[in-house]
Parts: structure tokens; C-alpha cells; sequence
């Protein structure tokens, strides 16, 4: 318990603090945003929880019973809550180092992300990038994350922006938790549920194995944004309309799925809880509900649709109809155990262990039912192919994404309730239980950061510079290569070389019918998607004259039989003889793909300016410092419950 | 750098045209020069000038006394084609123009035989394009004769003299019957410059096999392959051997070792064993004492 | 907790599990791809059927273990020697080939004894083929076990063997020589018969190609289909249905298939063979023995090949060349063999041909190329 002392001294240092500095009162300012509704106990809050130990923290709903023997089990007397820079000093000391060692380098997609960033470093209004699948659009993918990462590299390069991008990201998913599960659980609980995610082990899997940056990106905006729209569907305050709504767009920009289904996951249950507490202190009608959430379920869906508009266009005009490709987090993770090592041990951790309190604290208190039933669809569907849930619910998509996602989305929704498991165990076992707590977050959380070194994305690790030289000198860029066996490696080394690919690992966005037709995944992977994989290798390389495709690198010699027999010939080596150059003859020199699929310039505009816009826009109208709500703060009496909470909620 | 100037000094030439049309005065210039000889020109008036000569990748530029003999030594102007002249004085400036040609004597060939590499015996299998240059590189535009020579294996060495034409003489030879590196030789004066030609076998034209029995199997083996005019087929060529025998076949492509190709096939007895190379077919064996 | 409260928990507990036990032993199609074809629980070997698919299963799962273990005649081999049989002992197109499907069809069953054959359908970078085992399965107890018809690969006997093959290098012209000097001649080569063919997926054009020069070639062979009016209709090359090194005086078939094109639209073909010098070596020389034209159905020429070199070929290509009476070339096939080729060690091949084609054949021509590398994993 001392350290929860500690931080509490350290917040009051922050709140009563009185230098009458311009940045610090910004500072002040932020930190009086974040603590939004009320994240920081102010003085006569702690007060009463001291004195007061039923008090809840930002739970809306006081007159709830059941909510409030829950909660007066989880704050006990002299434990408040764990303030919000305590649990950002766990992120930096947890997460920092790793970045700073560049650790997501080495995850499945980092550099794909960064690909896609260096296109737009050098090409901002313009989507088409001819490096890979001989030219596709980067419209297919939003772009927010790789839009930022292209604007800080300028700062400090590529490499460091995707670890300043992705640490900003995990900040705020703290952030993004604390304010989430607020609407569910007291503010200790929620505290918890913040630090918990410090620890998530499915976040550092998508960062640190996955990297996933894009879904790690677009998650905290989602949850940030959460909050409003319960304020505004609750209280009708159109400040919480519009950074709600900002907040929305921004995390639509980042990644559209999130919000797709997030809107089913996570904003279901919100409404839900809005319908809940209807009744409660200032009581909202059904048709002000209807009304509201319709408002801003349309004023949303409208922005999104012109923030995104190339991404629409292209997708309307150019449908994912490719032949589904294979992915491990689709399998029954009992008859691919190794999967389900990969896709449920290592993200949820621990988090196993608490599956049975979700279940049952999510049934047995009626408010909370919602959250559970949001988490219980996401695990069934974050189980990939163990359950036939997700192909059900999700029809011809089920084969189009991933289910780590999904899984992402669970555990993010089962905080809450971890935040409650943690102080019932806290107030039960004291120090052992926060011994036991410690022990699990720190061994679910090195288990899934060190997975990428148990299980790396590429078994080899090597340099692709020596490739990267190769194709840029002496004229070899004009003509069109692939690799075989370089794994993960072709995003690096696209963003090396001047030279273009018929190969790619954004398969969305492929158009080449060679590639499409056979549900083959990368070729440089191909041996590994089997039967569908090598075709596709196999139609690519019979029309070589068609793009220009002059060279192949080989890592894996396993390919060489399909060379050496359809008329390739070896013609250099490189890094010690472990990658070996294969050449055709007669291949003219790669022309640019004048393909429909190309966007025109107001598309490319649009796509420059609206998508960073709307961050941009979200950051400034979330800033706005709440100082309305601070003055009646000051004003309302203090003593009844009730009002407190629903102060707390104005924000 | 050098363009820039030139293109400055033309800029500076074309201004000063009508100003020097309208100057009294003349240079005295020859009417061609050749390449590299030396050669003078008589400028005309009193005081100080500057001669420019300006030409196709050379400028020259010299400081004169009007009315005195300007010297060029041999050497000065080296590339051929029209030069234009500039005396650049105090108060007046003239111009002219002259032609640099090519020395008649012919300095370098560039001689492209070609192919490098063919069959024996073939009737104007082999081509030769000589460019005469001088001694400056200049190409030779006046007719000139070139020999050609093709010698070097056994056999008669073939001579064929051309003309060139704008500075270009071609020719076709036939290649020799017998097999070996040939030096095909252009010859201008006392330039000469020679390319080595490889000749090799023909098409076969004599391909016989036999057979004898080698443990449970049979072993076959070709003579010495030869095409038509004697020339042993070099190693590496494929000589396949076919055997047929009731219901079934065996193949086998051989390359030539030392000449012959071996090999030992199935032995069934009645079984006809042929032998080819390329689309030459060899002699047949029936297998069983039978020929 | 309130009734509906434990009533809810009840539930998604039960529903959880059930859904998890549904999704296991009828997995959805990508869990099946996931897992391989052994992507069902396996069944207790109860019947013969269910012991094949069993074994199957475990063999697409490269369960050696289990699968050997499951086998009734295990006593009369090892472990290693079933793997062996199905992997091979020597790098060959086995060795990382994946097991893309199986099916089994019982042949005949008594009330101990069964015949199935299964047939495997493997994986390769140069295409699929075929592994058809007939299995007898007997039973013991109230299991059954498959005896395993276990094919043992020769092993090479250690030993010396003389090398005295011929090999071409190529000096190429350095940066520094002036453009007078030439580089070496390309090799010649020469179309010696062509010919296209309407079948229904397309144009196939097929024919022959003569390396006449006395150095060995690195030939391709693009074919471009011109319509009536001049214009290009489609350009297609041999790919891998060609031998592209042809040593001295060697003769290779191809073909060039266009898909979706009729031949009524062609008014002409421009045949474009390309010959390069490359270093190469007359080495491995491969005798094909007992040659057999099997007519229809299931028409195939046959054949064994006999690796006459002391060097192990990894893989070996069989390009066969089909002529009627008249010897007008009417078919071109091929085939990759599954095993390696040891020295003097004969291996089985099989090239399947249409039947409307086989009606015409009257005579055949094979001929092989090869791959060897260490290198190959």
C-alpha cells in the first residue's frame, strides 16, 4: 500500500499544485482532460473516500444496489485509486525500453506499416505506389497511423516514428481504458483495469509479434471516444457529440474495422448501459435515446464516408473477391494446438484465469451484463475456427480478416472486469494478492513480448541491404523482382530499393489475376500456403515477360527446381552466397501498369488532407479544456452522491 | 563545360555577324584542310585582334597582329568538318569558314566479322564490315580499297578486295571445309585489323554403331561421328540410341567422349537398336546376329 | 447472485463449451486447411475405411510417429524406413512435399480383412502428383491395422566413381575490351517442327527445337498469336514445358498453351526461339528403359529412368513427344518423377495423355532433364 500513498501524494502535487506557469497550466489543463469527468480524485473527493468508503468513483449509476455492493467491496477504506500518471509511468518503464531496442522491428507487420509510411514520406497526394503487386493503392488501407509515422520520421526517421506512433498508441490505450471502464466500474477498478493494460498480453502480442499498429492505433481512440458517446446519448452534451464524434472519425481513419466492429462490440454495450441507467438522476427518454444515437450514429457513418471516401470508392469498384488465403488465427485451436498457443495462451495470459469471475460477475450484476455479452461474442470470434461463431456471425469476412483482432477486442472488454477481480482480491488477500497480481501481469506480459523471440516472424533473421544495393545499381531497377523465402523481410526491403515487386503483403490490394485467382498469400511465402501458394508462384512467373519481372531472389533454395525448369538461370550471389540472384532472358524492362485501380488526383488530395485532418481535429476539440464543467464543480454542493456522480460525467 | 562554351562563342559569333558584315576588311582562308596538317591564315589591316576557330568539339583561340600570317601547326585541328573562322578586333570583326577533311591516309579500322562461331564449309557463311578512320578518327569518306583475307586452316586462303563507300567496305566469305580457328584480316594500306573465327563440324553425315554383349546387357557404341567433309563432331554432342524390342523401348541420350558415344542398353534379343543425332539418323541394329 | 443471474452464467458456460465441441468435430473449412487433412479428430479404427483416413491423416500431419505406431506390420520395417518411403531418403521432390488431400477407395472386405487403396495427393513447387498405395487392412481385435506396403529406397553403397564428364564455360568480353571485339556467338538454334492444336481450354502450340552449333544452349520458346488484322491476340512462353538446356546437337520439345483463345481466331503465330551460351555439363546422363505406351483409358507412357551418372538427381523432368503414322507430332507431355535418382538405381514414371490424343499415337520420344543441388532442402 505504499505505493498507492505515494501516488496519491504524487497527484496531489499535480492538483494543488500553484505555479503560475503558462505550460504547466496546460499541463494542468490535460491532465484535467484526462482525468475526464473526474479521472484524478480532487481534494474533497479523497476526502470523502477517505471518510466516506461507499463513495463510487465515476460509476453512473449510485442507486444501483448490486453495483453498490460491488463497489463498496472494492474500495476500501484508505485504497484509492492508482492516479493515472503512475499507471503512464508503468507503460514507460514497461514499454519504452523495448521500443527504444527497436523490438517491433522484428513482429510480422511493423514493416509493412512502415512501407506504407515511406510511400507516403515521398508521395503524400499520391495513393498509387507502384512498388508492389506493379502498383496498387494505398487507398485500400486507411492511413491515419502510417500518415503520423511519415510526419514524425521526418523528425527522427522511420524506424524511431513507428516506436514513437506505437508508444503514443499504448499511452492511449491506458488512457482509453481508464476512461471505458469508468462507465462500468468505480474508479479504483478502473484504475486497475488502466494498469492491466500496461500488461495486456494481446496488446503486446499485436505490438511486439503482430505488429499490428494500425489495430493498436485505432483501439484507444475508439475507447476514448466511448465515454462521449454515453455523455451525449445520456446527458445530451453536444461537446461530448462532437469530440465523441471526432474521436470516431479519427479512429475510423486509423483503421475501419475497429470502428466497424467495434460499433457492435463496444458501442452496443454502451447504449445498453444507457438504457440501464435511463432512470437514473437526470432520466433520458426513449425517443431522446432513439434520437441521439441516431444522430450520432449518421453524423459519424457520414464523416467516416467522406474522410474515407477513395477507401470506399476503391472498395465499392474494386471488392475483395480474391480467393481467401489461409491464416493460422482462423483454426480449431484444439485440433492446431500450436495456434491456439499462439492465438489464445499467449494474448490472454492470465487472463484465462479470470474467465470464470467474467462470467460470473458479468451475469450476476445486471449492468454489467451488456460488457459481458460484448466480450463473450468477441472471445467466441477471437477463437478463429474452435467455434463455428465466427463464421456465422462474420459470413465471407470470417475469411478475410484475422481473428487476433477479435481476441484484441475481448480482452480490452474484459478489463473492467478485471479491474473488479483486482480489488476484490486486493481488499481479500491484501499483500498476496497484489503479489499474485504483480506475478501474472509480468509473466503475461513477458510472454507475449518475448513470443516474437520464441516464435519470430522470420525463423532467419538476415539483412536485405545487400539486396537492396544490388537492385539499385547498374540499371537492375528497371525491371521488375520477386523473392522467395525472405518472409516478412519484403516489406524492408521494398523500402530500400528503388526497384518495383510483383509481390506484396497487402493482399487487399492486389489486382494482378495471378495473384488473386489462387488463395495464395505472399510469394515470397508460397511454399507455405501450399498447393495455392505455388500456382500462384508458378502463373507469376510464366508471365514475367508481361511485368517486366527479371530477377528472383532465393533464400530458400527449395524453390530452385521450379526455376532452374521453367527456364531461369542463376546469375549472382549475395550475402555469402545465402540469397541467390535467378535472371530470365528476353524480359523487356517493367512498364508502368496504367490500371484503372490508379486514383485520380482529387482522390489523392482527399486522402492527403482529410484522414490526418480528422486526427487532427479530434486532438483539438478533445484539448478544450472542460472549464464549464469545472465551475459548476465548484459550485454544486458536494454531499450527495448522486450529484457527485453526475458531475463527474459532465465532463 | 566545354559545349557551354562553344554554344557561348556561337551565341557570341552570330551577334557579331552583322556587325562584321558591315566591317571592312578580309581574312584569307584555305578552302579545306586536312586533318592534322598544318596550315595558315593571312588576316589583313593593322593592330591587334583575336582569332577564334570554332568547330565540332574544338575551339581555338589566338591573339594576332593584323595583317600578319597566323601559323597552325600540325596537329591543331584534328576532327573533321566545317569550321568557322572569327577575328575579333578592336573596332571591326571579319569571318569565314573552311573545311577540315578527313587525312587520306588511313590510320584505324574497325572491322566487325561476324559470326564469331560457324559450320564448316558454308557458301558465304562469314561477313566483314570495315569503318576506315585516320589517324584522327576521323572516317575516310573518299573511296578507298580494302583487302580481305580469310586463312589459317588447311585449305585455300580466300582474298576479296572492296571499295568503301562513304567511308564503309563489306564482304561474305565461305567458310572453309576443314574445322579450326580461322583469322579473317581486313588490310587498308598499312592498317590492318584481324579477327579470329572459330569453324566448326557440320551437320553429321556419318554415323555408324555397333553392339556387342556386355553382361546382361548389350553395349553400344558409335564410330568416330564425322559430318560431311571429314570433321570429327567435337565432344558434348548428343547421340541418342533407341532401342525397340517387343512391347517396350529403351532411350539413352549419350554425349560424344573422345569422338565416339557408349553406352550399354537393355539386351532383348529381336530388338532393333537405332542411333541419331540431331535430325540425322544413324545406322540400325537388330539385336540377335541380325544387321 | 439472482437466479437469472446464475441462470445467464449457466448458460454461457454451457454454450461456450458447446460451441467449442460443435466447432471441433465439425470444424469450420478454414480450421480445416489450418490443420491439415487431418483436420477431424481422428476416429477409433473401428472399420477399415477409419483406419486408412486415420493413417492418411497422421501422414499428411508428418505424425511419423503415430502413424508407424498405428501400422499392423510394423515388425517388418522401422520408423525411419516408413518415413523414408514417403518422404525419400535423398532430397527429392518428396522430401518437402506436403499432403494436399487423400481419398480412399475400399476394394474389396471380409469380415478380417479388407483391401483399400488410397491414393495421396502431394504438394510440390513444380505441381502435384500422385501416390497410389493399395493397403490391406486387417483386422485385430476390434481395431484395425493397415499393412503398410512398404517400398525401401535403395541406399548408394559407399564407393568411388570416376568423373569424366564434359563441362563448357564461357569466357564472356570484359568492360574494358573496345566494341570492335565481339562476344562469342550465340548458339543456333532451329524450329524444327511446329504445330498448334484447338483444345478446349484453349490454343496449344507445340513442335520441336534443334540446337544445330556444337555449344550447349539455354533456349526458350515464346509464341505470339496474331489475329486477321495483324494485332497481337496473346503471348505465351515454354515455361517449363521445354528442356532449356540443350547440349550439342540435342533436341527438345514444347509447348505453349494459350488459355481462352479459339484457333479460329488466329490468323497467324510468330514463333520466337531464344538461344543463350551458357556454362554447362554433359552430366548426369539418364537412360529411359521400358518405355510403354499404354492406350486408353488411362492412356500414359510409361517408363523407368536409369541414372548412368555416379551424381544423385534430385529431380527429373520427363518431357515425352507424341507422332502419329505420318510422324507429325500431335502431343507434347511431361512429368516430374517424385524420387530421387540414385546411380544405376531404376525409377518409375508415368505420363498420362489425353485419350482423344492417345487414339493417334504411333510413336513416342522421352527425354529428361535434370536438377542436382545440394542446396535443395
Amino acid at each position: 500500500m505504499r505505493d498507492l500513498q505515494a501516488s496519491k501524494r504524487g497527484t496531489q502535487s499535480v492538483t494543488t499544485g500553484s505555479v503560475d506557469c503558462k505550460a504547466l497550466r496546460f499541463v494542468k489543463g490535460l491532465l484535467r482532460w484526462l482525468d475526464c469527468g473526474g479521472l484524478y480524485p480532487r481534494k474533497a473527493e479523497r476526502r470523502r473516500a477517505v471518510i466516506q468508503p461507499e463513495i463510487r468513483g465515476s460509476n453512473p449509476r449510485p442507486t444501483n444496489r448490486k453495483g453498490v455492493v460491488q463497489r463498496t467491496e472494492s474500495i476500501a477504506p484508505t485504497r484509492g485509486p492508482i492516479p493515472l500518471s503512475m499507471i503512464f509511468l508503468a507503460a514507460f518503464v514497461v514499454h519504452l525500453p523495448l521500443l527504444l531496442m527497436k523490438l517491433p522491428l522484428k513482429s510480422y507487420d511493423a514493416n509493412f506499416h512502415i512501407f506504407f509510411a515511406s510511400h507516403y514520406l515521398h508521395n503524400w497526394f499520391d495513393p498509387w505506389n507502384p512498388k508492389w503487386y506493379a502498383g496498387f493503392s494505398q487507398t485500400t488501407y486507411p492511413p491515419l497511423p502510417q500518415q503520423w509515422l511519415a510526419l514524425v520520421s521526418r523528425l527522427i526517421g522511420l524506424d524511431m516514428a513507428y516506436m514513437a506512433v506505437q508508444f503514443i498508441a499504448i499511452l492511449l490505450l491506458a488512457l482509453g481504458v481508464y476512461r471505458f471502464s469508468m462507465l462500468w466500474v468505480d474508479r479504483r477498478a478502473a484504475a486497475f483495469a488502466a494498469l492491466a493494460s500496461v500488461f495486456l498480453g494481446s496488446e503486446c502480442f499485436l505490438v511486439y509479434s503482430a505488429g499490428q499498429l494500425s489495430t493498436t492505433f485505432a483501439a484507444p481512440l475508439y475507447l476514448n471516444a466511448l465515454p462521449y458517446l454515453f455523455q451525449w446519448v445520456r446527458h445530451g452534451k453536444w461537446r461530448s457529440f462532437l469530440k465523441g464524434g471526432a474521436l470516431f472519425v479519427a479512429a475510423a481513419a486509423a483503421h475501419h474495422a475497429t470502428l466497424l466492429f467495434g460499433s457492435f462490440l463496444f458501442a452496443v454495450p454502451v447504449l445498453a448501459l444507457v438504457i440501464f441507467d435511463r432512470q437514473d438522476g437526470e432520466r433520458v427518454s426513449i425517443p431522446a435515446f432513439l434520437v441521439r444515437s441516431g444522430s450520432i450514429i449518421l453524423v459519424v457513418g457520414a464523416a467516416v464516408a467522406v474522410v474515407l471516401l477513395p477507401f470506399w470508392i476503391a472498395l465499392i469498384h474494386y471488392p475483395v473477391t480474391q480467393t481467401p488465403i489461409p491464416h493460422p488465427s482462423r483454426a480449431n485451436y484444439i485440433l492446431s494446438p500450436q495456434w491456439g498457443l499462439n492465438y489464445f495462451v499467449v494474448p490472454y495470459g492470465a487472463l484465462i484465469l479470470a474467465l470464470p469471475f467474467i462470467f460470473l460477475r458479468g451475469s450476476s450484476i445486471a449492468r454489467l451484463r451488456p460488457l459481458l455479452l460484448g466480450f463473450w461474442l468477441a472471445f467466441l470470434v477471437g477463437l478463429g475456427g474452435t467455434t463455428p461463431v465466427g463464421r456465422l456471425v462474420l459470413g465471407r469476412a470470417f475469411d478475410v480478416l484475422t481473428m487476433e483482432r477479435f481476441s484484441y477486442w475481448a480482452t480490452l472488454l474484459a478489463l473492467p472486469f478485471v479491474g473488479l477481480l483486482a480489488t476484490t482480491l486486493i481488499d481479500r488477500f491484501q499483500l498476496r494478492a497484489v503479489a499474485g497480481l504483480t506475478i501474472a501481469a509480468g509473466l503475461t506480459c513477458a510472454l507475449a513480448v518475448s513470443w516474437a523471440t520464441y516464435r519470430p516472424a522470420d525463423a532467419a533473421d538476415f539483412k536485405v541491404n545487400a539486396v537492396a544495393s544490388w537492385l539499385n545499381r547498374d540499371g537492375h531497377d528497371r525491371y521488375r523482382y520477386v523473392t522467395l523465402g525472405f518472409g516478412n523481410k519484403i516489406s524492408r526491403l521494398a523500402v530500400l530499393t528503388n526497384a518495383s515487386s510483383v509481390d506484396g503483403e497487402w493482399n487487399s490490394g492486389r489486382m494482378l489475376p495471378e495473384l488473386t485467382q489462387f488463395g495464395g498469400g505472399a510469394l515470397t511465402s508460397s511454399k507455405y500456403f501450399g498447393k495455392p501458394g505455388l500456382d500462384a508462384l508458378s502463373a507469376i512467373l510464366h508471365h514475367a515477360d508481361r511485368y517486366g519481372l527479371k530477377w528472383v531472389f532465393v533464400k530458400d533454395p527449395y524453390y530452385e527446381p521450379l526455376l532452374v525448369f521453367g527456364g531461369w538461370r542463376r546469375v549472382d550471389d549475395l550475402e555469402d552466397k545465402t540469397i541467390t540472384v535467378w535472371s530470365k532472358e528476353d524480359v523487356p524492362p517493367a512498364i508502368a501498369v496504367n490500371a484503372p485501380q490508379i486514383p485520380p488526383q482529387w482522390q489523392g488530395l482527399l486522402w492527403g488532407i482529410l484522414p490526418i485532418g480528422s486526427s487532427i481535429l479530434a486532438l483539438v476539440l478533445v484539448l478544450i479544456p472542460e472549464r464549464r464543467w469545472h465551475r459548476q464543480r465548484v459550485v454544486e454542493p458536494s454531499t450527495a452522491d448522486e450529484n457527485l456522480v453526475l458531475q463527474r460525467l459532465a465532463s | 563545360m566545354r559545349s557551354r562554351f562553344t554554344f557561348l562563342l556561337g551565341a557570341l559569333v552570330i551577334t557579331a555577324m552583322p556587325l562584321a558584315l558591315a566591317q571592312t576588311g578580309s581574312l584569307h582562308l584555305p578552302g579545306t584542310v586536312e586533318a592534322g596538317s598544318a596550315f595558315s591564315i593571312q588576316s589583313t589591316g593593322n593592330g591587334n585582334a583575336v582569332l577564334y576557330i570554332v568547330g565540332l568539339g574544338q575551339v581555338v583561340k589566338r591573339k594576332v597582329q593584323l595583317g600578319q600570317t597566323v601559323s597552325f601547326a600540325p596537329g591543331d585541328l584534328r576532327s573533321a568538318g566545317h569550321y568557322l573562322a572569327v577575328l575579333v578586333g578592336d573596332s571591326s570583326t571579319e569571318n569565314g569558314a573552311f573545311d577540315v577533311t578527313a587525312a587520306h591516309q588511313p590510320g584505324a579500322l574497325s572491322f566487325l566479322a561476324k559470326p564469331s562461331r560457324l559450320a564448316v564449309d558454308l557458301h558465304d557463311g562469314i561477313s566483314g564490315v570495315v569503318y576506315v578512320f585516320d589517324a584522327f578518327q576521323n572516317l575516310v569518306l573518299a573511296t578507298t580499297q580494302v583487302s580481305f583475307q580469310l586463312s589459317g586452316v588447311a585449305g585455300a586462303t580466300q582474298t576479296r578486295t572492296a571499295l568503301t563507300h562513304n567511308g564503309v567496305a563489306w564482304t561474305k566469305m565461305d567458310s572453309a571445309a576443314k574445322e579450326g580457328s580461322v583469322q579473317f584480316v581486313a588490310r587498308v594500306g598499312d592498317a590492318a585489323s584481324t579477327r579470329v573465327m572459330q569453324l566448326v563440324p557440320g551437320n553429321p553425315c556419318h554415323l555408324r554403331m555397333s553392339a556387342r554383349p556386355s553382361g546382361q546387357r548389350l553395349a553400344v557404341e558409335t564410330e568416330p561421328v564425322r559430318d560431311c567433309n571429314g570433321n570429327a563432331l567435337p565432344d558434348g554432342t548428343i547421340v541418342t540410341f533407341t532401342e525397340r524390342y517387343k512391347g517396350g523401348e529403351s532411350t539413352v541420350d549419350v554425349p560424344l567422349k573422345r569422338g565416339v558415344a557408349r553406352t550399354d542398353m537393355p539386351a532383348y534379343g529381336g530388338a532393333k537398336i537405332s542411333v541419331a543425332t540431331g535430325v540425322f539418323v544413324g545406322n540400325e541394329i537388330r539385336w540377335g546376329g541380325e544387321r | 447472485m439472482s437466479r437469472i443471474g446464475r441462470l445467464l452464467a449457466i448458460v454461457i458456460t454451457a454454450a461456450t463449451v458447446a460451441l467449442i465441441v460443435v466447432g471441433t468435430i465439425w470444424p469450420v473449412p478454414s480450421a480445416v486447411a489450418m490443420a491439415g487433412s487431418g483436420a477431424t479428430l481422428l476416429r477409433p479404427s473401428s472399420s477399415p475405411q477409419a483406419a486408412v483416413e486415420n493413417l492418411a491423416a497422421e501422414i499428411g500431419q508428418q505424425a511419423w510417429e503415430k502413424a508407424y505406431s498405428s501400422l499392423a506390420n510394423k515388425s517388418e520395417f522401422t520408423e525411419l524406413e516408413f518415413a523414408r518411403d514417403l518422404t525419400g531418403t535423398y532430397p527429392s521432390l518428396r522430401t518437402y512435399a506436403t499432403l494436399d488431400s487423400f481419398d480412399l477407395r475400399p476394394l474389396h472386405a471380409s469380415a478380417d480383412e479388407a483391401q483399400v487403396q488410397l491414393k495421396l495427393r502431394w504438394s510440390t513447387v513444380v505441381g502435384a502428383f500422385l501416390d497410389t498405395r493399395t493397403l490391406r487392412v486387417v483386422r485385430t481385435g476390434d481395431r484395425w491395422g493397415v499393412l503398410w506396403p512398404i517400398v525401401k529406397e535403395p541406399r548408394v553403397p559407399p564407393q568411388v566413381i570416376p568423373v569424366n564428364y564434359l563441362r563448357w564455360d564461357v569466357i564472356y568480353r570484359g568492360p574494358e575490351d573496345d566494341w570492335g571485339s565481339q562476344d562469342v556467338e550465340a548458339p543456333h538454334v532451329r524450329i524444327v517442327d511446329m504445330h498448334p492444336v484447338d483444345r478446349s481450354a484453349g490454343v496449344v502450340i507445340m513442335g520441336e527445337l534443334l540446337n544445330e552449333d556444337v555449344v550447349p544452349a539455354f533456349v526458350t520458346v515464346k509464341a505470339t498469336l496474331l489475329a486477321k488484322n495483324g494485332s497481337a491476340i496473346a503471348t505465351e512462353d515454354s515455361f517449363d514445358k521445354i528442356s532449356h538446356i540443350l547440349l550439342p546437337k540435342q533436341v527438345t520439345p514444347f509447348l505453349i498453351r494459350f488459355q481462352n483463345v479459339a484457333l479460329s481466331e488466329v490468323d497467324s503465330v510468330h514463333m520466337e526461339p531464344s538461344a543463350s551460351l551458357i556454362a554447362a555439363s554433359a552430366d548426369p546422363v539418364i537412360e529411359i528403359e521400358d518405355q510403354h505406351f499404354n492406350p486408353a483409358p488411362g492412356a500414359a507412357l510409361s517408363g523407368k529412368l536409369v541414372n548412368q551418372s555416379g551424381q544423385v538427381v534430385s529431380v527429373a523432368h520427363v518431357l515425352g513427344t507424341f507422332y502419329d503414322k505420318s510422324g507429325q507430332l500431335v502431343w507434347v507431355a511431361d512429368q516430374y518423377v517424385d524420387r530421387a535418382l540414385l546411380p544405376q538405381t531404376p525409377v518409375s514414371f508415368a505420363m498420362s495423355i489425353p485419350a482423344d490424343i492417345a487414339s493417334k499415337v504411333s510413336s513416342e520420344r522421352a527425354i529428361t532433364t535434370a536438377y542436382s543441388s545440394g542446396r535443395f532442402q
